[in-house]
């Protein structure tokens, strides 16, 4: 029956289908554009997506639990907000200011983890509610206009060790950081536990509220860090900051890998490769002097086809889920 | 005299849900290094029982004791923390983690902030050893198959080194080789002192697992003795309190009807095997078999729930025998799903909602709306033929008591005259009278000339009103019993090929 | 202790006690009472504060808005009540309405730019409908990704600029003021509304959806197109992103992308949410979704007028439907 080809083919593809994304994505930006495939341009790649990376990172814990976390950019704006508009108030050291955003950002998590754990409410919707609520506030803070950095503050964006800017080594630490809780942790076990099934887990006795709390509350401490390199990256705090990350962090993880249905999936090889794409993608519809809203359409396309394709493969995983275990 | 051997003693113990009591007096007792057969039909309160000695359920009465003392379990926790464990019909397997993960996964030992995987690994090993299971640990349980699974749930409970296990239907999705290994397993834990108690629907398998019989009807222990006391005759007899032919609600007929429906060739792959039959007007069919056999998919297989990979389905519509898909089955039959609460109605829904749903097409006006004069006509209606007994019409479903329930998902069918009723497991959680209501009124529509095939897994309900039996096990149709069968002979009929099967999962 | 107290508010499927129709009139009592309370407040306070709000031209105005959210809600309400989520009406709305325009612009006639609107929507929810009911994808995604693709294709469509060559005849026809004085828009919402409540109350297709919204396996059973109802609820969504395209187009005197921001699903989903719509599927009626629809518009109004600052008007919009939602009787357990 053609239909069962089709399928393993399509099976086929979603196996290894990002992998042969990625590779025509690469192979046709390094082949249409002159400045492409040059260390520089990478290293500029890199540099780009590191934020967001790290944001990811936490958006994919709560999505291995289960759940959703479309708050995460503006956790970002809104904590890095409070500490520029801090700083540049009162005069508040970086490292302090930095410590009150990261601070901000788990106030803002565990806000999230309340509505969805405490009061019981559906994430999509909670988090929707939060991500209305957080930038609006942030906005009304700011007046939406940029709050820039204190010159002192502003040459950090540049540093580098060695050859390596500093965004990049962080960017690679945090995620090792996150990926060695998710896999080698009792905290990350439980969270997979929670992904797979949340009955079963509350069967077994794992505190399933709390590791859900957690991962909310962790969430939102990444995504003000990832807030914060941005920030630096920047030099001020832009009234955008953030906005539509949710989107492409979510498309990341799924490209990547790792499934919306929760308990499956790495950190460090579904994050990466899949920030890495997108910002591939924009990265090299930049370098052709592309219309620059082309860039949503096309995110935006990407983003259905991966989708289309969690969507199949838990399809598929579902169906012989049940076939297995029929009694 | 002292026994060095633990001892379980149950007794006294009785529950009532909502009134409806579901265990009485009920005692159980059994000794370390021996397991005892826990048998009993559907709805015998075997599996309440051990709920409460698992710590899920609180008795109302009665009391437990672990050699010689009085305890009192409240938790699943509490029961663990007792040692009995508690091997459930449904694993509860995370599918993505490992076997490892699985076992350990309330307990993870950790060196630092970390997981020692390398120790959980080894005594994963050592447990899956125990059971004679060469799993690595590392495989994810997702990729296991039911036995492997199932071992790697006895090596979770054997982590906590229980006195009491119970295994709650152990065998009926495991192949035959794995059937054997799980007695294999059973014996070493009778050797180390393990109270084994073994709920089973099979009764030629306790013959060969276990010392002593304890055997439950209507929420009562009717028999407690060791093995060699009795033979599979007479457990089968005190199982269902009734001889064969007793209690029939009609004698069994050969049908004069027309060929109603005619089945041939259904198959799909890893769950029904070629099945082919026919159903007259005017005769009862009684589908038998036990758990996991495949009669419920067959049933929805037949109306288009589940896809089939082979098959022809030939019916005797207003215009002749025609081939029909079973899309266009559904259309035409009368189906009672065996999820009562979960498919066979809308719980938040009223009474006449409820019965409307199917039937809407033909309550329209003539502006294509719907008519509420005749929805309520309809619902009056069908409440008066079955007897429904509720404050009105506009009664949540989901309040109604179990058995009105099920005259309402009759009532769905009813209005729309179907020739054809096939109905999985119609009685299931019912009391005594509702069974009753509901099997006149299956004979009754097989009186009207109507065909019926009946699903049960409760035997003597089958024997009050089959004309003629159709036996499935392992999703063939293995064999066809006339209406005069015995009890016997029909549960021999299971028994028998359920021997090397093979496996074509 | 919270904990408990609000556990008693869900509902473990298959109570059988017998307490449930007495605990659903009690509580549905106190939702809808919460609900007048709040309007009553809200009119209080407007009094108070700002009298002019109650001016016949005010009045009128606002009802205007209650008819773009409204309409919009009860696209939002149908998907909802089959257990679905539309996050890209906004987003297609503002599609729809800048194809219409730019058709206009070019010099075509009205009325086909009106049936451009109409269709683009129908066409949008079309696809979402295939993509949650026929490749199984999950709504919120899907919804999701549709509300970027065409946020970014309307932005790059019209460069950010919007279109105000808007042919007369189409102004006109839409801001008359038949009867009463009372605009065609109003007019236009009122027939929608009437229709949507016979469709959803009254025809085969209003019972479907409520089943399939409650419990889609047993619908099944029940002998109902699950697949079908869903299909067909999102393209009612799309059809009304695309009768508010025209609504809104003819109010502003022009179409950008801009129409269908984040705020705007925040309404949305509130007024549906205040109105007493299920999120989980199967409850709530289009009257209900439009008073939400009326409350809201209230809501947003004033705090306009007190002085109280967009973005805070989001944050207690969102604390609004947290406070619904939270609330609501017979949840079932959250597993997203």
């Amino acid at each position: 029956m053609s239909g069962l080809r089709l399928r393993a083919i399509a099976e086929f593809l979603m196996r290894r289908g990002f992998l042969v994304v990625f590779i025509i994505v690469f192979l046709f930006f390094s082949v249409v554009t002159r400045h492409f495939f040059e260390l520089d341009n990478l290293l500029n790649i890199l540099s780009a997506m590191a934020p967001l990376a790290i944001a990811a990172a936490g958006l994919a814990l709560v999505v291995m639990s289960g759940r959703l976390d479309i708050s995460i950019g503006s956790i970002a704006f809104l904590s890095c907000a409070i500490g520029a508009l801090l700083m540049r108030a009162n005069g508040l050291s970086p490292v302090l200011a930095a410590l009150i955003v990261v601070g901000c950002g788990a106030l803002l998590g565990a806000i999230n983890a309340f509505i969805v754990v405490v009061l019981r409410v559906n994430s999509l919707i909670a988090t929707l509610s939060t991500m209305i609520a957080y930038r609006g506030i942030a906005l009304q803070l700011t007046d939406a206009l940029l709050v820039q950095l204190p010159p002192d503050v502003r040459f950090i964006g540049n540093a580098r060790i060695g050859p390596i800017p500093v965004d990049i080594l962080l960017m690679f630490l945090v995620v090792i950081l996150v990926h060695l809780l998710q896999s080698r942790t009792v905290f990350g076990r439980r969270i997979m536990a929670m992904g797979n099934d949340i009955s079963v887990a509350r069967r077994l006795g794992l505190p399933v509220d709390l590791t859900g709390f957690n991962t909310f509350v962790l969430s939102g401490v990444l995504a003000s860090l990832g807030g914060i390199l941005t920030t630096i990256q920047n030099g001020a705090v832009s009234p955008f900051l953030g906005s539509g990350w949710e989107f492409t962090a979510l498309a990341a993880i799924v490209v990547g890998g790792i499934s919306l249905l929760g308990g499956r999936g790495t950190i460090f090889f579904s994050v990466l490769p899949g920030v890495f794409i997108f910002e591939m993608i924009r990265n090299g519809l930049t370098n052709l002097s592309a219309n620059p809203y082309s860039y949503r359409l096309v995110s935006g396309v990407v983003i259905f086809a991966a989708m289309y394709a969690d969507a199949l493969k838990s399809g598929q995983g579902l169906r012989s889920r049940i076939l297995r275990s029929r009694t | 005299m002292s026994n060095s051997r633990t001892l379980l003693r149950m007794e006294g113990i009785s529950k009532a849900y909502a009134g409806v009591a579901v265990l009485r007096d009920a005692r159980l007792e059994a000794h370390g290094g021996e397991a005892i057969a826990l048998i009993g039909a559907n709805g015998a309160g075997k599996s309440t029982l051990m709920n409460i000695l698992g710590g899920e359920v609180t008795p109302d009465h009665g009391r437990i004791s672990i050699d010689g003392s009085e305890v009192a379990i409240r938790s699943a926790r509490e029961a663990a923390l007792k040692g009995i464990a508690f091997v459930h019909q449904e694993l509860a397997m995370l599918p993505t983690l490992s076997v490892a993960d699985n076992i350990f996964i309330d307990n993870l030992p950790t060196s630092g902030p970390f997981i020692s995987t390398a120790e959980m690994k080894r005594r994963s090993r050592e447990l899956l050893e125990r059971l004679g299971s060469s799993v690595s640990p590392e495989s994810r349980v997702e990729e296991l198959s039911i036995g492997d699974r199932q071992l790697v749930e006895i090596a979770r409970a054997l982590r906590h080194q229980p006195q009491i296990i119970i295994f709650d239907e152990p065998t009926s999705s495991l192949t035959e080789p794995e059937r054997r290994r799980l007695f294999k397993v059973i014996s070493g834990l009778k050797a180390e002192g393990v109270v084994i108690i073994y709920i089973t629907h099979f009764v030629d398998e306790i013959f060969s697992v276990c010392e002593r019989v304890t055997i439950m009807r209507n929420g009562e222990t009717v028999w407690s003795s060791p093995i060699g006391e009795v033979d599979p005759a007479k457990v089968v007899h005190l199982m269902l309190g009734v001889s064969a032919g007793e209690g029939r609600i009609r004698e069994p007929m050969a049908s004069q009807g027309e060929s109603l429906l005619h089945v041939s060739g259904l198959s799909r792959s890893g769950i029904l095997k070629d099945i082919s039959f026919e159903i007259r007007a005017g005769e009862i069919v009684g589908l038998w078999g036990l758990l996991g056999s495949g009669r419920t998919e067959l049933l929805r297989a037949m109306v288009g729930l589940d896809p089939i990979d082979n098959g022809t389905i030939l019916w005797n519509g207003q215009n002749g025998v025609s081939k029909i898909t079973p899309r266009q089955l559904h259309r035409e039959v009368g189906f009672v799903t065996e999820d009562r609460r979960g498919e066979g109605i809308h719980l938040p829904l009223s009474i006449r909602d409820n019965l409307a749903l199917p039937n809407l097409k033909s309550l329209l006006n003539h502006f294509h709306l719907i008519d509420t004069g005749r929805e309520r006509a309809l619902a009056q209606a069908m409440i008066g033929r079955l007897h429904i007994k509720a404050s009105g019409q506009d009664q949540a479903v989901g309040t109604l008591s179990g058995g009105n329930q099920q005259k309402i998902v009759f009532g769905r069918w009813l209005a729309a005259n179907p020739r054809l009723f096939l109905l999985d497991e119609p009685t299931r959680g019912l009391d005594v009278s509702a069974k009753s209501e509901i099997m006149r009124l299956i004979v009754d529509l097989a009186n009207q000339g109507c065909g019926v095939l009946l699903v049960s897994s409760e035997l003597e309900e089958l024997m009050r009103v089959g004309d003629r039996y159709l036996v499935m096990n392992r999703g063939s149709l293995v064999d066809e019993l006339a209406g005069s069968a015995s009890a016997y002979e029909l549960m021999a009929a299971i028994a028998e090929s359920g021997e090397g099967n093979g496996s074509w999962r | 202790m919270l904990r408990r107290k609000l556990a008693r508010y869900s509902d473990r499927s298959g109570s059988t006690t017998g307490r449930l129709p007495n605990n659903l009139t009690a509580s549905r009592l106190v939702q809808w009472g919460s609900r007048v309370v709040l309007l009553a407040g809200m009119l209080i306070l407007i009094e108070i504060y700002a009298p002019r709000f109650f001016r016949y031209q005010n009045v009128v105005n606002i009802l205007l808005q209650v008819s773009l959210l409204g309409l919009m809600s009860i696209g939002m309400t149908v998907v909802m009540i089959a257990g679905g989520i539309d996050l890209s009406l906004p987003a297609n709305m503002a599609m729809g309405a800048v194809l219409g325009a730019m058709y206009m612009r070019s010099g075509g006639n009205w009325m086909v730019s009106c049936f451009i609107m109409v269709a683009t929507g129908g066409l949008v929810g079309l696809v979402n409908g295939i993509a949650v009911s026929r490749l199984k994808m999950i709504p919120f995604v899907v919804t999701l990704a549709m509300m970027t693709i065409l946020a970014g294709s309307a932005v790059w469509l019209t460069n950010s600029l919007s279109i105000s060559q808007i042919s007369n005849a189409f102004l006109s026809l839409f801001n008359a003021r038949p009867i009463f004085g009372i605009p065609m828009s109003i007019w236009l919402g009122a027939a929608v509304t009437v229709a949507a409540t016979v469709l959803m109350r009254s025809t085969v297709f209003g019972r479907w959806v409520y089943a399939v919204g409650l419990n889609a396996r047993a619908a099944r059973v029940a002998g109902v197109p699950v697949d079908r109802v869903i299909l067909i609820s999102y393209v009612i969504s799309g059809l009304m992103a695309g009768l508010t395209s025209i609504l809104l187009t003819a109010r502003l005197g022009s179409a950008s992308a801009n129409m269908g921001n984040d705020g705007v699903v925040l309404d949305i989903v509130s007024a549906c949410v205040v109105g007493g719509v299920s999120i989980y599927g199967g409850s709530g009626r289009v009257p209900g979704a439009v008073f939400g629809a009326v409350l809201i518009t209230v809501l947003s109004n004033a705090m306009n007028l007190i002085g109280v600052s967009y973005y805070l008007s989001l944050i207690i919009k969102g604390a609004v439907i947290i406070a619904f939602i939270a609330t609501e009787r017979g949840r079932r357990e959250p597993n997203e």
